[in-house]
């Protein structure tokens, strides 16, 4: 697991030192020489590969190329972030790779890295970087052969330029770099989230279904016992053993629909949100309009936060009637619950609308909650659409 | 009454079939996928030996989904004169829609715990091989909560309503009359109001009358 601090802490801007003939204004001198043949070398490569890319985008292979390119630039920013650590002092962060969404094909992979700022800035740090090659490289080799007293000055007005590029063009990018950050802690709230639920699970069943068949294995016990010398109180145990186990299968029942409804696997939204919508203590109204079955996971999420609302619904809201739509926007699934009662209902306050509101945004979805005082109140959730695999459908 | 039993665990199996066995009831064959149950019925009917009815679980291999179901529905279609009780862990409304396309002749769904009730498990094994229905309670529960028709069922009396419910069930107007202790002519009575209240026209047959009852739920 990567987090934060895993990475070099930003040093100190630059390590400079005083100005003369030092060890250090030596290593700017090579790193200036050195500007001419490196920024030939990135000027070629990416002129070339944007340039190829770009011109064969029209056909199949285009955008792939010119993805690869793009991902070769980033080596050229490390190349180059390593000779302004060594030469200048410089020390940039590497930047954190694109995203790329879990399962996702290789057309997702090639887009993400099209959409890559970190790559982008790359190629243009490529392109500026000739003019000043030529120039850095024909200043200081004048420098050193005429104008030997200015030549300190020189090399750190250049240097200080190299540096400012450096940093300007081949440091990370804060938009990925918030994205990550997001996305870091998302998983930390998914993490959360589920150990939480095998708790509860936990919890269930020992003080439900466990607790049950215990208090079950003794009363079959004495009425073991009990059966030759006082059939009658027996029976009356047997009876009351018979009671038990009974509870403790409806209560079993109700845990594994928590956990996961099998009529969810079997067929769908639609009917497990009917049948979500039957235990509801007002009358629900479920439209499902979706044209296929969305991924395993999507369908999850949306039941649990259909069945939160509605249990809400039922606690809270003292309505008459409430209506639940489901349908799909582009490549968001929208789920909207409505109901008729008093309203009011605050998602920054009690903890069920604000768990559903956190566990939406783990998954990039989104929750919005409109309740005045006297109602009518609607919910809205909306998640990113994640087709079924061909191996589910 | 002969019957098939399609059970995976043969632990249950072997609980049914002995359950069935001890009230006086032939177990024929016992059978732990939906293709084995389709296969041996096919057989038994070939030979002219059709079972009276078929007990059957919803999940079993290979997929543990909705074999049961699925199996059911074309038992029905293949051989009507079978009847087909369905047993499962969970009762869903739209497992019972699909079991009950159609026809309400000799069907049944109903939860695996009401097995504990052993008598009550018997009638509705006998009741669904003679042609009528077993809905389990809670299937009754879902259609009359999800239908639309709040309004009429509201005007309904408490007893008007465990009475529509009993005959969604599939129950006899006797049956339900022994549930409620109270009279044959008190159920018929009640049984009259509410076709009235729900503008039906008073069905014959008891089958017909469940269909007729989940047809208005549903619609």
């Amino acid at each position: 697991m990567t987090t934060r601090s895993d990475r070099p802490a930003p040093a100190p801007s630059s390590r400079t030192g005083r100005l003369g003939f030092g060890a250090a204004m030596w290593k700017e001198v090579v790193h200036l020489l050195s500007n001419l043949p490196v920024s030939l070398v990135a000027f070629v490569y990416v002129t070339v590969a944007v340039a190829v890319g770009a011109a064969l985008s029209v056909t199949v292979v285009g955008l792939p190329l010119l993805a690869a390119g793009l991902a070769g630039a980033r080596l050229v920013g490390r190349v180059e972030r390593a000779r302004a650590r060594g030469l200048l002092g410089v020390r940039i962060e590497e930047p954190s790779r694109p995203p790329r969404r879990p399962g996702g094909g290789a057309a997702d992979a090639v887009w993400s890295v099209l959409g890559d700022a970190v790559a982008w800035r790359t190629v243009l740090y490529g392109f500026v970087r000739l003019p000043w090659g030529v120039l850095t490289f024909a200043v200081t080799l004048v420098a050193l052969v005429v104008l030997w007293p200015a030549l300190p000055y020189l090399v750190r007005a250049m240097t200080n330029a190299d540096r400012a590029m450096v940093r300007g063009l081949l440091g990370p990018s804060d938009e990925l770099e918030r994205r990550v950050a997001e996305l870091e802690s998302d998983r930390g709230v998914v993490v959360d989230v589920a150990a939480a639920d095998l708790r509860r699970i936990e919890r269930d069943l020992h003080d439900g279904a466990q607790a049950r068949l215990v208090a079950l294995a003794m009363g079959l016990g004495l009425a073991k016992e009990k059966a030759a010398e006082d059939p009658r109180a027996a029976a009356r145990m047997v009876e009351e053993a018979h009671g038990e186990v009974k509870l403790a299968l409806q209560e079993l029942r109700d845990l594994a629909r928590g956990i996961h409804p099998a009529v969810l696997t079997d067929r769908g939204l639609d009917a497990a949100l009917s049948s979500v919508a039957s235990r509801c203590t007002v009358p629900v109204t479920v439209t499902v309009d979706l044209p296929e079955r969305p991924a395993e996971a999507t369908e999850g999420i949306a039941y649990f936060t259909v069945s939160e609302l509605l249990q809400n619904v039922s606690k809270h809201a003292r309505a008459h009637h409430a209506t639940v739509d489901v349908w799909r926007t582009g490549d968001r699934l929208l789920i909207q619950v409505t109901d008729d009662g008093r309203g009011g209902a605050d998602p920054t306050r009690g903890t069920g609308l604000a768990g559903l509101a956190e566990r939406l945004d783990a998954v990039d979805g989104l929750f919005v909650v409109h309740s005045p005082p006297g109602g009518p109140t609607t919910a809205t959730a909306e998640l990113p659409w994640r087709s079924r695999t061909a191996a589910h459908r | 009454m002969r019957v098939v039993i399609a059970e995976d665990s043969v632990l249950l199996r072997e609980g049914l079939t002995r359950l069935l066995t001890d009230r006086g009831h032939e177990v024929v064959a016992g059978v732990g996928d939906a293709d084995a149950l389709l296969k041996t019925v096919d057989a038994l009917a070939a030979d002219g030996a059709a079972p009276d009815v078929v007990v059957a679980d919803v999940r079993m291999p290979p997929s543990h989904t909705d074999e049961g179901v699925r199996a059911a529905v074309r038992l029905r279609g293949d051989h009507p004169g079978v009847g087909v009780l369905v047993l499962s862990q969970y009762v869903e409304e739209r497992y019972a829609t699909e079991l009950l396309a159609g026809s309400s002749r000799g069907v049944g769904y109903l939860l695996k715990d009401r097995v504990a009730e052993v008598r009550e498990f018997v009638d509705a094994v006998v009741r669904v091989a003679r042609g009528g229905t077993a809905l389990d309670p809670e299937v009754v529960a879902q259609l009359l909560g999800r239908s639309r028709r709040q309004d009429v069922l509201a005007g309904l009396t408490p007893r008007e309503r465990e009475v529509l419910g009993l005959m969604a069930e599939g129950r006899t107007n006797s049956a339900i009359a022994r549930q409620l202790v109270v009279s044959d002519g008190a159920v018929e009575k009640h049984v009259s109001n509410i076709f009235l209240k729900l503008g039906l026209s008073p069905s014959e047959g008891d089958h017909r009358r469940v269909l007729a009852v989940l047809t208005y739920l549903n619609s």
